[in-house]
């Protein structure tokens, strides 16, 4: 009885939390873009698969297919979702709608970017995870490759937890700068040069592209593997592998024959970061994504609408 | 020690809205709303006035906590208003001028979102919601989406949505604007029904909506709260002896009977929109010796009397004379 009750306050106090969680998502759904990204997520993903059926592995080939994700195109994508809740003319609607019935900016800041990131994580996985068993699963002819149900969970989840962090990077930038097409131009000129800004600070191992690359050998993973371990593991075929996924991934759109070998441009010859920590990349990716939101809820509640 | 100790509250409580100084300056530019005190009656249907740009919309989004103000504050039933003062919000209905609602949504789609903002349980939301939308005429318009409303069907959305939650104080910002009369008669009768069990503040800047629903009023003129008070505190202000004379004939006798009468010791004449004579009556003179003598000039001359009207646009007059009057007092304002 007792428990009910709390339950029911629970679920009274959330109400306004899930009203807008709800409406957003629906309204997101609703949207063009979100249905073209859906679309062509697919159709990019089916594409990856068919040209690099026989070609890849299975761990470079998973890879390949969460390129699009951490490097390009989908990032344009997800940090435009982020950007626009508290923005332009949805301000108004907001004003009129929302803000001004019992509930707090928080919960209003809180419930949208929930369902931004529940919205980009669903077309993500929705799409990944039926890819990905279907090159796990399919008989294919190239040599058998050790990827682990460990390895593909935390490669998904780190590129889950970078897909997260930049739908936060968009809400803060929209938040802060209002007009969403300047938060836009802003968010890609400084995530373009991530590297080189991480550079700086010589976190150059947290960039989408030393992520990417690492990806390969984090897909071989095995559970009880320490970091250590792995590092050996770590070979120069996953290098040689994603800078094929590289120029694979644009051969599909330039409908132009991969190369067998292709050849190793300067920028991704280092083998320093073909390993990452699960740990350190949560964290590095984990926090600033906590600050985003923090900032913008700070940014949002001094604002007037 | 006070002789009667918590009077002072016992006053506060009465109250539904308080202001003191309450200031908003827009980017250290632009004086919105400038050291403003305000006093809403409980239950009372309170009309604010003023000009377009006068900053009764911002005082409105200041109670609500939309805007954040730069000094002062201000209470709603006691409580502070802020961006997080939840509590204030739920005692507030808010209709704002023109709303701009969610158009992807259908009018019960969109009132359950508001009635589950306000912590609604289903059971209580759904009567509700069903209930409202006959009260405002729009039970046949339940499968349309709003994109596809008129501007009055709206505002007739808008004000159930004020009403979703039952709150006590009701905050209607032009809430006639863009209304068809017949649209426009509704919504007024609506505040005469309402106005049994809420309060409720009307901001316009339409006199003869004020006329017709409030019994208190506050003028806004340049941010300034100009007057407070009572409607019939209002028009006692004006000059007592107005009396508009109705006429039909042809424009240069009417002018002719207003040089005439001006003539006429203590009385003064102003045609008005070329068929109508105001004359105003100066204090100290009989008023009916005054009209009698007026009315024996309409009979002589070529003219015949449609209607008199005493203190017509009491309040538009009224309210004319307070903004003059604080153009006038220039600094000293």
């Amino acid at each position: 009885m007792d428990s009910t009750a709390k339950t029911s306050k629970i679920g009274t106090r959330m109400m306004p939390y899930m009203a807008i969680l709800q409406h957003d998502m629906k309204t997101l759904w609703s949207s063009r873009l979100v249905r073209l990204w859906l679309g062509a997520t697919v159709l990019l993903t089916l594409l990856l698969v068919g040209a690099n059926w026989a070609n890849f592995q299975d761990g470079t080939l998973i890879a390949s297919l969460l390129f699009p994700y951490l490097v390009f195109p989908w990032f344009f994508v997800v940090v435009v979702l982020g950007v626009t809740p508290v923005s332009g003319s949805r301000t108004e609607t907001l004003a009129d709608g929302i803000l001004s019935r019992p509930v707090s900016r928080f919960e209003y800041l809180l419930a949208t970017w929930s369902a931004r990131v529940v919205l980009v994580l669903s077309v993500y996985l929705v799409v990944i995870v039926p890819a990905i068993v279907l090159v796990m699963l399919a008989k294919r002819p190239v040599p058998e490759d050790t990827v682990t149900v460990y390895g593909i969970v935390t490669a998904l989840f780190v590129v889950g937890l970078v897909l997260t962090f930049l739908v936060s990077l968009g809400f803060l930038t929209g938040t802060l700068l209002r007009k969403p097409l300047l938060a836009v131009v802003v968010l890609i000129f400084v995530w373009y040069p991530i590297g080189l800004i991480l550079s700086v600070f010589s976190l150059e191992e947290f960039s989408p592209i030393s992520l990417n690359r690492a990806i390969s050998t984090q897909l071989r993973r095995s559970w009880r593997e320490t970091d250590e371990k792995a590092k050996d593991n770590a070979n120069v075929q996953d290098a040689d592998a994603f800078t094929d996924q590289v120029s694979n991934f644009f051969s599909v759109f330039s409908s132009v024959q991969p190369k067998p070998k292709a050849s190793k441009p300067d920028f991704f010859e280092g083998e320093k970061f073909d390993d990452f920590s699960v740990f350190r990349v949560t964290l590095g990716y984990g926090l600033p994504t906590i600050a985003a939101v923090i900032l913008a809820s700070l940014c949002f509640y001094w604002r007037d609408m | 020690m006070s002789p009667h100790p918590g009077a002072g509250e016992e006053v506060r409580m009465e109250l539904a809205i308080r202001t003191e100084h309450l200031t908003k300056i827009y980017s250290q530019r632009l004086i919105a709303v400038n050291d403003m005190n305000l006093e809403v009656p409980r239950g009372s249907v309170f009309g604010l006035l003023g000009p377009n740009g006068a900053g009764k919309t911002t005082t409105l989004r200041l109670l609500l906590g939309l805007q954040r103000p730069t000094a002062g504050q201000a209470q709603v039933f006691g409580k502070s208003c802020g961006p997080n003062a939840v509590s204030v919000r739920s005692q507030i209905g808010y209709l704002p001028t023109n709303p701009k609602l969610p158009g992807n949504l259908r009018p019960i789609e969109y009132l359950d979102l508001l009635g589950r903002l306000s912590r609604l349980p289903g059971e209580v939301r759904k009567p509700r919601i069903s209930a409202l939308l006959r009260a405002v005429g729009l039970l046949g318009a339940t499968d349309q989406r709003i994109q596809t409303f008129s501007t009055g069907m709206c505002t007739r959305l808008g004000i159930a949505a004020s009403l979703v939650a039952d709150p006590p104080l009701l905050l209607w910002d032009e809430p006639t604007a863009g209304l068809d009369p017949s649209a426009r008669r509704f919504t007024l009768e609506l505040i005469r029904e309402l106005r049994k069990t809420k309060t409720v503040v009307v901001a316009t800047h339409i006199l003869s909506d004020i006329d017709q629903i409030c019994d208190h009023l506050g003028v806004m003129h340049e941010g300034r709260m100009i007057y407070t008070g009572s409607m019939q505190d209002m028009k006692l202000r004006l000059r007592q002896h107005d009396f508009t004379l109705e006429l039909e004939g042809e424009a240069e006798d009417v002018r002719r009977l207003a040089r005439e009468a001006a003539n006429l010791k203590g009385v003064d004449t102003t045609v008005d929109a070329g068929q109508a004579l105001l004359v105003r009556i100066a204090e100290g003179r009989s008023r009916s010796r005054s009209l009698a003598d007026v009315l024996k000039l309409i009979d002589a001359g070529n003219l015949s009397l449609q209607a008199i009207h005493s203190g017509q646009n009491a309040t538009e007059n009224a309210y004319l004379q307070l903004l003059q009057e604080d153009e006038a007092h220039g600094f000293h304002r």
